[in-house]
């Protein structure tokens, strides 16, 4: 999904939710109540910003997913997805795993591409700075490949990945 | 490290139903699991054992707000108070 309506955003929202909930990841605030929010930049954009942790349970400080999406006017109620960051932090095996779209131009011109991807063991060291990656094509998609990620209980194989600098 | 999920055979032993009646459960999107592949389906224990408790997911309601920030300063940086700004 890279266009939506107002209304179709809020219906995708609700569906990533659920999804979360479904899966025991635990939504941190402002989102954990009855009700989330779509916020509604100044330009116009709505951005879906969502924190949680995973898994509800003992070690659940430990697991960090973050799912940003940027959607910027298009149209009359017409949305398109301009920018996205999904990023797993996995405190207690020390890795950071990201799926990132964002100053496309800058990486069209760099690297020929408009998406990239980040895996770091242990976190903040990088042996690549970014790597190239499919586009994610919604937040679920994501939701579902960082939280299979961290099924695992593996650092990922970052080495497996094509640096592109 | 123990294993985070169970297969589809695990659970079909759990509940006493058949592996195809499992991957129903999860294609029709009620059992929480992850089809990694058409062969690979991977049922997470935490989420497998909150839904045999019975825990259903609630449908939150999602309203458009105005943003609440915008600007994040960098680590080291601060915006100025409000207060330090009326008095200019």
């Amino acid at each position: 999904m890279t266009t939506a309506t107002t209304d179709g955003l809020i219906t995708y929202y609700a569906d990533l939710l659920e999804r979360l909930d479904r899966f025991a990841a635990m939504v941190l605030p402002p989102n954990d109540g009855d009700e989330a929010e779509l916020a509604r930049a100044s330009d116009g954009s709505l951005l879906l910003d969502l924190e949680a942790r995973l898994p509800v349970g003992r070690h659940s400080a430990d697991v960090e997913l973050d799912l940003f999406e940027r959607w910027a006017p298009a149209a009359r109620d017409t949305f398109e997805r301009s920018e996205y960051r999904f990023e797993l932090r996995h405190r207690g095996l020390d890795y950071r795993r990201a799926y990132h779209r964002h100053d496309v131009d800058h990486f069209v011109r760099a690297f020929d591409v408009a998406t990239h991807e980040h895996c770091e063991t242990p976190i903040g060291i990088a042996a690549c700075g970014h790597y190239a990656g499919a586009p994610v094509a919604n937040a679920i998609e994501a939701f579902d490949s960082l939280y299979d990620l961290w099924l695992t209980g593996a650092p990922p194989e970052c080495g497996s990945l094509r640096c592109l600098g | 490290m123990a294993r985070l999920y169970h297969t589809p055979k695990e659970v079909a032993e759990i509940l006493g139903i058949s592996d195809d009646a499992v991957l129903d459960l999860v294609n029709r999107g009620d059992l929480p699991g992850l089809r990694i592949s058409p062969r690979i389906t991977r049922i997470p224990i935490v989420a497998f054992d909150r839904w045999r408790e019975g825990y259903r997911p609630k449908r939150r309601r999602v309203v458009v707000r105005p943003a609440r920030r915008e600007l994040e300063p960098g680590e080291g940086e601060a915006l100025p108070s409000p207060a330090a700004l009326s008095s200019r």
